[in-house]
């Protein structure tokens, strides 16, 4: 016989102002199975918790029900507090009184019979719990970074540094990401590769932590602390253990007029080569797109001249598989190429250009060195124009988000251009200075300020070219929307900050969510701004929106706290809220007829088979199984199931079906 | 057919197979199925326009499984059903060979299922004309007049199972009906009750159905369940994009696809 006792919160008077919660202790007191009912000013309180102790132990009940507020805020302390009163603590449930009547109604009889059917629902519910006990699962102490940006360089640092193995897959042949290719960075203009290149090194040489450079996530399965993962190192064509890294094959590389990517087509690079001087290793690897021999079948020039014969023109792509308990996403963004907006003549005229494009203008390793010349001839630009939100906020084109980054960036560029050119002219399009950060208004203010760069609040129409200028025509919205028309040199535009092209593919693989822009979505928008909803994955860096080196690297350091957290135990603990596959008396062991279609039905690929066999061994029948480490308990294969064989622990068919009763029942 | 009745001697004769499952003749002008488990009784065997009734329901029956491996002999309809068992992984490649018979009359051996699946492909699954008539014009009722439309169907229905027993399909060991804890559907046949179970029936169907219609052919009350099942073909065609069996193991509603319209979430 159940035992059940009724617990009526006022919730201050956020209840008990719209509810009559005497009268509903005294209803509810009187449905069978209900030993005892109470209400109380605050149950969540220590007095209050005590009641419901007091009351488990007088009376011995077999279930609670605690009507009171959403189960998000309360339900583990009235739990716990039935657990340390010798309840299993998934006999107890709650019961929303407040969002679900009180909030939402006006006092009345009606609120005050709605409290009383919401709480009969559950002592039904409750007469069919059974008690459940945490699951637990292992976990392998190794995180998988992915991303070598500075996010994921941070990340792993700070995980290697907390003692646990790291590895790390950076898809480029170098780790270092967009902020190597910066120049100098916002708000204290410090050099990007003198503070970035020491943390490169420090990730090669660090004993806890494995770099995988060219190399992507291939498959990810498994669940929290389980993960098993797939990793395809690309093959380089070097013997890395073999190379030193001299550089002597890259001299006399047949092919050499391939647009560099790390100097934005700015320069070339040849077929076998090092991304950038500071690379992180320090060793080339084989473009075979690009490469004489493997497009023509001869050349080997490089093979001939490397004094250590590391060349391997016959290395494959190698599949690794690896057990990891974490994984971090770091795979950062993209900057959009705003061919899209033929207004600005991207693409059209050379000294159109992006602000990562100047960025390696402005670098000391970039192609000029760091001297600001236009692409076309080499001139160093006298007049020059930057346009903020080429791209960004403009939901015509489809990108309604803000870029974050630009304006100040695009502050920092004018600034620069006013260091390196003396007597030069800079002008800033804009819509919005948007500089929301410590030190960053300061910043702005000394770019109009001291180095008098000229702001102008409107949009640019139409970028043209007229003997040799580029004509900039815009309006000024401050001086009652004047048209201004400017003979510029060189045109920058702030594109905007974009997801990069594998991000949905990616997220696919490692089910994880994503919004519509193809960044990766956090669990929660505040209070869980590093998780994915995905338990054991989370977040770091450009990759979730676009953000700025510090906000990245905080959020990387939350990232690897997250995963130190999770390698802090040695077992975890998991809910019991599960799906299970029925079992029953022979001949028929389970209804489960084996259709596995709710296998492909799960979102979290939980289900796997069992066979089941008798004494010797032979197979009797093929079932479904449920994996209770992965299976996240949303009933979607419960609702698919044809023969209702598999049922969530805590929330059957049985004890829905109890509810519903419930209230059809009602005389 | 005698070269049917050749085949089938030889695979016994040989003990390729323990049973083979086929046409035999029935009551009346009648054909039923007939399973054959000595060479010297595979003249019974026919085959002619009369063999409607899918013999695949067999393939899942523990009482036929007990005999031995089985070769059925497969028009159009049985073939269908065989693929669509063979992805829900209620049947093995090796545990069964299969007689397959063209619209022709003609006897058609296949290498895997996969052969099947490609055989099928030529043979589509067609709603008919009138049938699509019917469902158009159910269809455009206003909802309460659909509804009365069904319960006036659906009543004569007293519960006796044979669409269940006839549907290659519903191989479940317990039905969602037997399923009395809770008693989701209704057992007594009544108006509603007997909605709820068409509804689930068709249901359960969906995205699998292979439009047999051994389910009509089997109910002694005569009611048109089958349009059900075929108007369900229809919006599954439109809404996910698959028709009819396939051996890929997405099956319309267990499956999501990054292109699925999912018009009919508002
Ligand atoms: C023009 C410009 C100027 C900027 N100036 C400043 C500044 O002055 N100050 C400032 O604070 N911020 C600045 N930023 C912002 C700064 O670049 C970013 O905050 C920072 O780069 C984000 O780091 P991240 O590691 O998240 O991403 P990224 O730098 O994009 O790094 C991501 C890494 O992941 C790798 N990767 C991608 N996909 C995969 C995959 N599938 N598998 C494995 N690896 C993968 C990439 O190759 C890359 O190495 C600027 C940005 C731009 C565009
Ligand atoms: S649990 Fe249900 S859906 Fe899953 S394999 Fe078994 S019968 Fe099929
Ligand atoms: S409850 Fe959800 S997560 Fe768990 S096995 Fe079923 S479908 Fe998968």
């Amino acid at each position: 016989m159940s035992k059940i006792g009724v617990f009526i919160c006022h919730c201050g008077e956020n209840i008990s102002s719209t509810v009559d919660v005497v009268r509903v202790a005294e209803e509810t007191g009187k449905l069978e199975g209900v030993e005892f009912s109470t209400d109380y000013k605050y149950m969540c309180s220590d007095p209050g918790q005590t009641i419901i102790k007091q009351t488990i132990k007088e009376k011995g009940l077999t279930g609670v029900v605690v009507a009171a507020c959403s189960p998000r805020m309360h339900e583990p302390t009235f739990r716990k507090a039935c657990q340390e009163a010798g309840l299993n603590p998934y006999m107890c449930e709650m019961s929303n009184l407040r969002e679900h009547c009180s909030w939402v109604h006006d006092k009345s009889e009606a609120t005050t019979q709605k409290a009383i059917d919401l709480v009969r629902t559950l002592v039904e519910k409750v007469k069919l719990n059974k008690p459940l006990y945490p699951i637990k699962v292992p976990v392998t102490k190794t995180a998988l970074v992915l991303g070598g940006g500075i996010a994921g360089i941070q990340a792993s640092l700070d995980i290697a540094n907390a003692g646990h193995k790291v590895i790390l897959v950076e898809k480029d042949p170098s780790i270092g990401g967009h902020m190597s290719q910066l120049s100098e960075t916002f708000p204290t203009l410090d050099c990007s590769q003198c503070i970035l290149t020491p943390r490169m090194v420090e990730v090669a040489q660090h004993p806890n932590i494995t770099l995988w450079t060219y190399a992507e996530l291939e498959k990810l399965e498994g669940f929290i602390g389980n993960f098993k993962a797939t990793i395809r190192k690309k093959a380089k064509s070097i013997d890395e253990n073999i190379c030193n890294g001299c550089g002597h094959c890259t001299t006399k590389c047949p092919t050499k007029k391939i647009p560099s990517e790390f100097n934005t087509g700015l320069g070339t690079r040849t077929a076998i080569y090092v991304p950038f001087p500071q690379a992180v290793p320090n060793k080339p690897v084989i473009d075979k797109d690009n490469c004489t021999y493997y497009q023509k079948g001869k050349c080997k020039i490089c093979e001939k001249l490397c004094p250590t014969g590391a060349i391997r023109f016959d290395q494959q792509d190698e599949l690794v598989e690896l057990e990891v308990g974490a994984v971090v996403i770091a795979t950062g963004f993209n900057v959009m190429q705003p061919s899209g907006f033929p207004e600005y003549g991207y693409g059209k005229y050379k000294d159109v250009i992006t602000g990562l494009q100047f960025e390696r203008l402005a670098s000391a390793s970039g192609p000029t060195l760091g001297e600001i010349r236009r692409p076309s001839d080499g001139k160093i630009p006298e007049k020059i124009v930057f346009v903020a939100c080429a791209g960004s906020r403009d939901p015509a084109k489809g990108i309604p988000y803000c870029s974050k980054i630009c304006c100040m960036y695009t502050a920092k560029h004018a600034m620069l251009y006013q260091h390196k050119v003396h007597g030069g002219k800079s002008y800033i399009f804009y819509m919005d200075i948007r500089a929301a950060g410590k030190n960053y208004e300061e910043f702005v203010r000394r770019a109009i300020v001291d180095d008098e760069v000229n702001y102008i609040r409107g949009r640019v129409s139409k970028v043209y070219e007229e003997n040799g200028k580029l004509i900039v025509k815009g309006v000024d919205t401050l001086l009652n929307a004047k048209p201004v028309e400017i003979e510029a040199d060189m045109v920058v535009l702030a594109s905007a900050a974009v997801a990069n092209p594998g991000a949905e593919e990616l997220a696919q693989k490692m089910h994880v969510s994503y919004d519509s822009y193809n960044f990766f979505s956090e669990a929660h928008p505040k209070l869980k701004p590093v998780e994915t909803n995905t338990a054991g994955i989370f977040l770091a860096g450009a990759c979730q929106a676009p953000k700025d080196i510090p906000e990245t690297v905080s959020q990387a350091s939350g990232a690897a706290s997250k995963v130190i957290i999770l390698f802090s135990q040695n077992e975890l603990s998991r809910e019991p809220v599960v799906a299970v596959v029925n079992r029953s008396a022979p001949p028929v062991y389970s209804t489960c007829v084996g259709c596995f279609m709710c296998a492909s039905a799960c979102p979290y690929q939980a289900i796997g088979e069992e066979l089941i066999t008798d004494r010797k061994g032979n197979v009797i029948k093929r079932v479904a199984k449920v994996n209770p480490g992965l299976c996240q308990g949303c009933g979607t294969c419960v609702a698919f199931c044809r023969s209702k064989s598999i049922d969530i622990d805590g929330y059957s068919n049985e004890q829905m079906y109890s509810e519903v009763m419930a209230l059809l029942n009602n005389d | 057919m005698n070269e049917l009745i050749q085949k089938a001697t030889i695979l016994l004769e040989s003990n390729s197979v323990q049973v083979v499952i086929g046409y035999g003749k029935g009551s009346a002008n009648r054909t039923r199925a007939i399973f054959i488990t000595q060479a010297a009784d595979c003249e019974k065997l026919i085959f002619d326009s009369r063999c409607i009734q899918n013999l695949a329901v067999y393939l899942t029956k523990q009482e036929i499984k007990k005999l031995g491996k089985p070769a059925i002999v497969a028009p159009i309809p049985v073939l269908r059903s065989i693929v669509q068992l063979a992805a829900e992984n209620q049947i093995a490649e090796n545990d069964l060979v299969v007689l397959g018979v063209t619209p022709e009359s003609e006897l058609v051996e296949f290498e895997s299922f996969a052969a099947i699946e490609t055989f099928l492909s030529t043979h589509r699954i067609e709603i008919e004309g009138k049938y699509q008539k019917t469902i158009e014009m159910i269809k455009s009722m206003p909802v309460s007049e659909r509804f009365a439309y069904w319960v006036k169907e659906l009543e004569p229905c007293f519960k006796c199972y044979a669409c269940r027993s006839a549907c290659p399909l519903c191989y479940c060991t317990r039905c969602t009906v037997e399923n009395n804890q809770p008693q989701w559907i209704s057992v007594a046949s009544h108006p509603l009750g007997n909605l709820e179970w068409h509804v689930m029936r068709a249901m359960h169907l969906a995205g699998r159905c292979t439009d047999c219609e051994a389910c009509y052919n089997a109910c002694p009350m005569g009611i048109p369940i089958h349009l059900l099942t075929k108007s369900m073909l229809q919006d599954v065609a439109e809404n996910f994009g698959t028709y009819g069996p396939s051996l890929d193991k997405l099956n319309a509603l267990s499956s999501f696809k990054p292109d699925d319209k999912e018009s009919f979430i508002r």
